[in-house]
């Protein structure tokens, strides 16, 4: 099992910078998920871990290794993708035992490491089938019996689930966080779905335009957002953004403030006359367990808000309300104005 | 709704639809019948005939034909042992060196267009600028293919009048044409191969001979089999090439199946005959096609 660090870490691709200098530590045994709007570079990052992709600048790695220059077999990592790409002309059995028959480990080694991977994804009864005769979820096993075999000391997923039906989704999610469980070992993983980020990380780096935005747990990035962009790419439906302005009724502000933003879970709704500030229902979406209600603020603003049980219908004048610790207020900047900072 | 909507229409909608596919297949299927299985008939039965194309007399003569020819004609086996050998020559060559080529230009570099270009450009060329130019270059003495052999101490031999080396010459300069073609195909079955099996195959430790070995070269093989098909029956049916270059000499060295049907039907005008070897060119090629599936199948 190894540690990872990357330091000042940049990748040119001709005149296009795609990673402009991140730096991050990966502790031994911990799940990073990488997560970031689509062309953000978080594939990039992990293909340069992986050694797919050479690094143009910056420092590298893995362990107490430098491996800028080390071929990706010798690297310790092995890569899930997002294709799975298992070789279509082999059975499950050849798919798994393949890396450890080009490094030349001997037949009943390779055969004995095959069968311990399919046991523990219980695969057992799949080892002769060719991937076309397999389901979506158990070409995923596969591909990560795979990984598995290697014994590597870091693992790489590469949007694994994308291609998976939502339900079958969750359910690889729980065994891939199960699997860590079991392995231990250090495990990267690029998504842009931010339940699979939420669910599966011990820490989550968000990435925008080649650089990282932030890095936490899950729960410090939907709590302390260190800015506008953090605020509204985690969490579901996103954070609303209002000028300070249009939302003083919620309380007092911090000097410098010029946005506020509220997650939707966090507005209550009550009647006009005993809100914070009003607004008007404009839609009302029935999801089952609660309603998302776009209710157009007397601001002017559209301002999103979840409710549990009832909601209102379109048209009706409606108050919200907010706690002040559910406030985030954000600087000209997009910057997050700290409350730590703000008792200073 | 009328009772004008509810009554069954006169052609059910399946009966339209089967309509209006046949008149679409209908231009295809009439050419095919005319131009391809008519001549076909055709052939079969004047390969049962004795008809001389200058006396127009046609008499039935039973499998008479292909009895001179397979038992009685000593020059057909020499004809056949010509095919044989252009096309043992011919395909594994021009099907090594396709590859050789795909393997180089399927990947993104600076001139791989110009490159692929210059290599399909023989395919489109006349197959009769083709061989002019190249019996001039292979003259003998006076030939550049020599001169340029004289340059490093070779004395090169008179390519095109010497039995074994006029084979030689007619298959290279043959392979050198239609190579480009095949190029192409590979390319396009390269290119078909998604790169993260690379990718994949590479992190978990295969050099470029495994990851061609194991993977690429078996994720080839439907293509590899239609170009050997294709490459095999064009070998059989060769016919301009071998007219231009040598006219089957010398001493029907290169006397090929194809040019001697041409022969016997078109210089010697014995129809019947020339199409009762047309008939075993085709129970070849096709018995040879077969055979190739068959071995392709049992691999996979």
């Amino acid at each position: 099992m190894s540690s990872l660090t990357l330091r000042n870490l940049k990748k040119r691709f001709g005149r296009v910078d795609v990673i402009r200098g991140v730096t991050l530590d990966v502790a031994d045994g911990e799940f990073v998920v990488f997560v970031g709007p689509s062309g953000c570079g978080k594939s990039t990052l992990l293909r340069m871990i992986s050694g797919l992709e050479d690094v143009t600048d910056g420092e590298l790695r893995i362990g107490n290794r430098v491996v800028n220059e080390v071929q990706p077999a010798k690297r310790g990592v092995a890569m899930v993708f997002q294709s799975y790409a298992l070789y279509p002309h082999l059975n499950v059995r050849d798919n798994m035992g393949f890396g450890l028959k080009v490094r030349k480990v001997p037949a009943a080694e390779r055969q004995q490491r095959v069968s311990e991977a399919a046991a523990l994804l219980k695969l057992d009864a799949l080892l002769d089938r060719f991937p076309r005769e397999l389901s979506g979820g158990q070409r995923q096993r596969v591909a990560i019996g795979r990984a598995i075999v290697g014994h590597p000391d870091v693992f790489l997923f590469d949007e694994p689930l994308s291609n998976l039906d939502a339900e079958l989704r969750v359910h690889m999610r729980s065994e891939i966080a199960a699997l860590h469980k079991r392995l231990g070992n250090t495990m990267i993983y690029v998504t842009h779905d931010q339940v699979e980020a939420m669910t599966l990380a011990d820490k989550i780096v968000v990435l925008r335009d080649g650089r990282i935005e932030q890095v936490g747990s899950p729960r410090e990035l939907y709590e302390q957002p260190d800015n506008i962009f953090v605020a509204q790419f985690i969490g579901s439906p996103k954070m609303n953004i209002l000028p300070a302005g249009s939302a003083a009724g919620f309380g007092a502000q911090p000097a410098g403030a010029v946005s506020v933003g509220v997650r939707p879970e966090h507005l209550s709704l009550v009647a006009p006359e005993k809100g914070q500030i009003g607004g008007k229902v404009v839609i009302s979406e029935y999801t089952g367990a609660s309603s998302l209600l776009h209710i157009r603020l007397d601001s002017g603003e559209t301002c999103l808000v979840v409710v549990d049980g009832d909601a209102p219908e379109a048209d009706m004048k409606v108050g919200l309300l907010a706690g002040t610790d559910n406030l985030h207020h954000f600087d000209t900047d997009g910057m997050a104005l700290r409350k730590s900072r703000l008792l200073m | 709704m009328t009772a004008r909507d509810e009554r069954a229409p006169w052609l059910t909608l399946k009966m339209r639809e089967a309509m209006e596919a046949w008149l679409f297949i209908s231009p295809t299927l009439a050419g095919f019948l005319i131009f391809f299985v008519g001549p076909l008939c055709a052939v079969v039965w004047y390969s049962l005939t004795e008809w001389n194309l200058l006396s127009q007399q046609s008499v039935f003569v039973g499998l008479d034909n292909y009895d001179d020819a397979l038992f009685h004609n000593l020059d057909f086996w020499q004809v056949v042992r010509n095919s044989i050998v252009f096309a043992i020559g011919l395909v594994p060559l021009n099907m090594a060196l396709a590859l050789a080529l795909a393997l180089a230009l399927s990947r993104r570099f600076a001139g791989v267009v110009f490159f692929r270009t210059v290599f399909f450009a023989p395919v489109v060329t006349s197959a009769v600028a083709w061989a002019i130019v190249w019996k001039f270059l292979l003259q003998g003495e006076a030939g550049f293919v020599n001169q340029m052999l004289a340059g490093i101490g070779i004395h090169g031999p008179n390519w095109l009048r010497e039995p074994d080396w006029a084979m030689v010459a007619v298959i290279v300069t043959r392979v050198i044409k239609m190579v480009g073609l095949n190029m192409i195909l590979y390319i396009a079955a390269l290119q078909a191969i998604p790169r993260d099996y690379e990718a994949a195959a590479r992190l978990e430790g295969a050099s470029n001979w495994q990851i061609f070995r194991m993977i690429t070269w078996p994720l080839l093989g439907p293509t590899t089999l239609v170009i050997m098909v294709i490459t095999t029956i064009g070998s059989f049916k060769v016919f301009d090439h071998i007219y231009l270059m040598t006219g089957g000499g010398p001493e029907n060295g290169t006397l090929v199946l194809a040019f001697y049907i041409y022969q016997q039907g078109f210089q010697f005008f014995d129809v019947g005959y020339a199409s009762a070897l047309a008939m075993i060119m085709f129970v070849i090629v096709m018995g040879l096609t077969v055979v190739q599936l068959a071995l392709r199948r049992r691999d996979t």
